[in-house]
């Protein structure tokens, strides 16, 4: 079954709504669920299927060889450069990644939930001018967005326990913290050892059973994975049923959004998108959210171009596309003498969050969050894990299998990416999929600061192998960025029409009743963790759409 | 049954018995018993590998994950019968030429290089030898991905018999599971002095 579990309210193809929202992911599923319970007719825009959590599996060749969840069969390969000089080669529709479904990529992400902090919001004011960057700060402060991050923490569910580096909360988390595992004891005790402070992580996984879901049942399949317990608090199992429950918003899945329709005022007048036969269909709608995540919603931006809007529609500041950051992250692997079993239970247990703050004395932008993890199933593992001195097959090999896979963990440092306009997608109309939808383009190197940000975390989760005791140890080699999950600031928030997409409330600049609310906004990167935010800016920015509509400002 | 093969078969049962009577659990003997008679019971359950074919094969996975220490590899986990399968796969289907011919030209060498009269029947160290000669071909690397994921998918895909290949790493393969989860956490209290 792919269709809606529920029996749902549908609009026919003459009505028109009062908000047509493009995706119904981390910030698609919040806005629809909020607007919805505001009194909004609404229609959600799925290009993916309706799973169930009955529906998934711990299949890791069905998963994460097939990427049975991805639903990239429709998709045209992406190209990647990393500079306009260099000729581009063609990438997988894998190294943009994300799930193309209800919940989109809430349901196979490993829900790591950290808060970004009041300095993410103003890292221009604090560390000045970065060349080659479009460092800035963003319109809006970790105040204004504190009591969203408490709604994300209340109404998706997020488990978890201060720790001493946070940022000021105006409620506790609503669920202690999972269990701990070896490596959250393995990393305490480096952390201790070193003079570090290691703290619970929080995930938007139930830790206990609430909200009629389950708790967590610790079965070790979180990333890449859907949740079969229902226990990972994806949208697909929290807000999306609760916007259906109100009667007022249909979603509608298998369906291809591929412009956003404008008439003579400048205005959005809805969508027009390809169903699950392939006709040509339109929504309308008296406003407009693109919530189709960091990719998605510039690639529809700029394939709404037209005589009003020749280089795509809300891009005056031509920075659709652009500022794209990924998070960069490193690796440090250790074998432990004993067994660890980091298979089981959620991606992490403990993290630690010393190295924030952006410190000038390190000669770089940024910082970032270290976490002991081992996401690898056994053909992950096999495949790519091992030290390099193992060799790939043979006796040796297969006595690594054995000694390696219950005794490793890696500590990750997951670290900033700063926004570069030269790291942008753009259309590929030389390369489009079945239907004539262009592929993605991707340009993107990662600034020298990361670069050295990278090297710089390796010397610490290196450091932390050590003080953990490890019998083994070796490094991720870092390689430069071509692709993520983490697909952020394309659509970027600001003041200024002139250098931003949106302005504080998530409006384009441009187009008075269009909305862009989700990866795409963010001004800066955070720590590698962004659904947190995102789902705290979809929070924030349905109030406010709600208030423009109910005062007609939109 | 070629001897080689009855003998492999042979001091795998004399390994299982040898580790059963140092301790391993009987569901583990009876595991690695049933591996091995499921091995020579299936020679012609192939949908689309040749009898010849799947000799050939099943010797190539023995070596790139043997059998030690009483544990099956991935010969004895099945693996050739996922590489059947995969043949038939959407996903793995266009490496089907690829190895058949990689197939073939492994028991030219042993014939034309060793006097063999298929790679299967050439020594551990001939076999060895001649698959060091061409680890960097795509043939190599392919099969030696499909061996490995044929050892270690779900039983569901024809290798991994019995959950051979995740016992192979001390997965536990359930649902769900309590913590504690390793030695650490189990031997960590509380209020142990790195506990912040």
């Amino acid at each position: 079954m792919t269709g809606a579990p529920h029996t749902q309210r549908t609009f026919a193809e003459r009505d028109i709504v009062d908000f047509v929202i493009v995706g119904s992911g981390a910030a698609g599923g919040v806005l629809a669920k909020e607007l919805a319970t505001a009194g909004f007719d609404i229609v959600v825009m799925e290009q993916g299927p309706w799973l169930q959590s009955s529906q998934f599996m711990h299949d890791e060749l069905a998963v994460e060889q097939r990427h049975d969840l991805l639903n990239i069969a429709e998709e045209p390969y992406q190209t990647f450069r990393a500079t306009e000089t260099d000729a581009p080669r063609r990438n997988t529709g894998l190294a943009l990644r994300y799930l193309r479904g209800v919940g989109g990529s809430t349901v196979h992400f490993a829900a790591n939930y950290w808060r970004f902090r009041p300095s993410d919001f103003k890292e221009r004011s604090i560390c000045g001018s970065v060349p080659g960057a479009s460092l800035e700060d963003w319109p809006i402060s970790y105040e204004e967005l504190e009591p969203y991050y408490t709604k994300v923490d209340w109404e998706i569910g997020v488990s978890g326990a201060p720790g001493p580096f946070d940022p000021p909360r105006s409620r506790p988390y609503p669920m202690p913290p999972l269990p701990i595992k070896s490596s959250g004891v393995l990393l305490e005790r480096a952390a201790h050892r070193l003079g570090l402070h290691a703290q619970p992580a929080p995930f938007a996984i139930n830790s206990q059973p609430r909200d009629g879901r389950s708790g967590c049942m610790a079965c070790g399949h979180c990333a890449n994975y859907g949740c079969e317990f229902g226990a990972k608090s994806s949208t697909l199992v929290t807000v999306v049923p609760k916007a259906v429950a109100t009667g007022r918003c249909e979603v509608r899945t298998e369906c291809t959004v591929f412009r956003v329709d404008t008439n003579a005022k400048g205005r959005a007048t809805g969508v027009v998108y390809w169903d699950r036969d392939g006709r040509e269909r339109r929504q309308r709608a008296h406003a407009t959210i693109l919530a189709a995540n960091g990719v998605e919603s510039a690639r529809l931006l700029l394939m709404s171009a037209s005589s009003q809007f020749p280089h795509g529609l809300a891009n005056s500041s031509g920075m659709v596309g652009r500022n794209l950051m990924f998070n960069c992250y490193e690796s440090t692997f250790g074998r432990f003498e004993h067994p660890l079993n980091e298979y089981k239970g959620a991606v992490a247990g403990r993290i630690i969050h010393d190295y924030y703050e952006h410190d000038p004395a390190r000669g770089f932008y940024g910082g970032g969050g270290i976490d002991a993890r081992f996401p690898y199933n056994p053909i992950g593992f096999a495949l790519s894990i091992l030290p390099p001195d193992v060799p790939s097959w043979g006796p040796e090999y297969a006595r690594a299998l054995r000694e390696y896979y219950a005794h490793t963990v890696r500590f990750t440092g997951h670290i900033t990416s700063l926004p570069q306009p030269t790291n942008y997608v753009a259309l590929d109309w030389e390369h489009t999929d079945s239907r004539g939808r262009p592929a993605l383009s991707l340009t993107y190197a990662d600034h020298p600061d990361d670069r050295k940000a990278q090297y710089w975390f390796q010397s610490k989760t290196h450091a932390l192998m050590e003080a953990a005791g490890a019998s083994k140890i070796w490094n991720q080699p870092i390689a430069p960025s071509d692709g993520s999950v983490h697909l952020l600031g394309t659509a970027r928030m600001g003041n200024d029409p002139e250098k931003s997409v949106v302005d504080r409330f998530h409006r384009a600049h441009d187009v008075p009743n269009l909305f862009i609310c989700d990866g795409s906004s963010l001004v800066t990167s955070g720590r590698g963790q962004p659904t947190m935010t995102i789902q705290a800016l979809a929070f924030r920015a349905a109030e406010h759409i709600a208030r423009f509509a109910r005062s007609h400002a939109i | 049954m070629p001897d080689r093969e009855l003998l492999s078969r042979r001091s795998f049962l004399l390994d299982a018995a040898r580790v059963a009577a140092a301790g391993l659990l009987i569901a583990d003997l009876q595991l690695l018993v049933s591996c091995a008679r499921d091995e020579s019971s299936r020679d012609a359950g192939f949908a689309h590998l040749t009898a010849a074919e799947g000799h050939t094969l099943r010797a190539f996975a023995a070596q790139i994950i043997p059998a030690c220490d009483g544990a099956p590899g991935a010969r004895e986990s099945g693996a050739a019968y996922f590489v059947d399968r995969a043949f038939g796969m959407p996903l793995y289907a266009q490496s089907t030429v690829l190895v058949r011919e990689g197939l073939a030209d492994l028991d030219t060498r042993a014939r034309s290089e060793l006097g063999r009269r298929d790679f299967a029947t050439a020594t551990d160290a001939e076999q060895i030898a001649i698959m060091h000669a061409i680890e960097a071909t795509p043939f190599f690397m392919e099969t030696r991905k499909l061996v490995i994921i044929g050892t270690l998918a779900d039983p569901s895909y024809g290798g991994n018999r019995g959950g051979a290949g995740w016992s192979m790493l001390s997965l536990e393969s359930r649902p769900s599971f309590t913590a504690p989860f390793g030695w650490y956490d189990a031997h960590s209290a509380p209020d142990s002095h790195w506990r912040t």
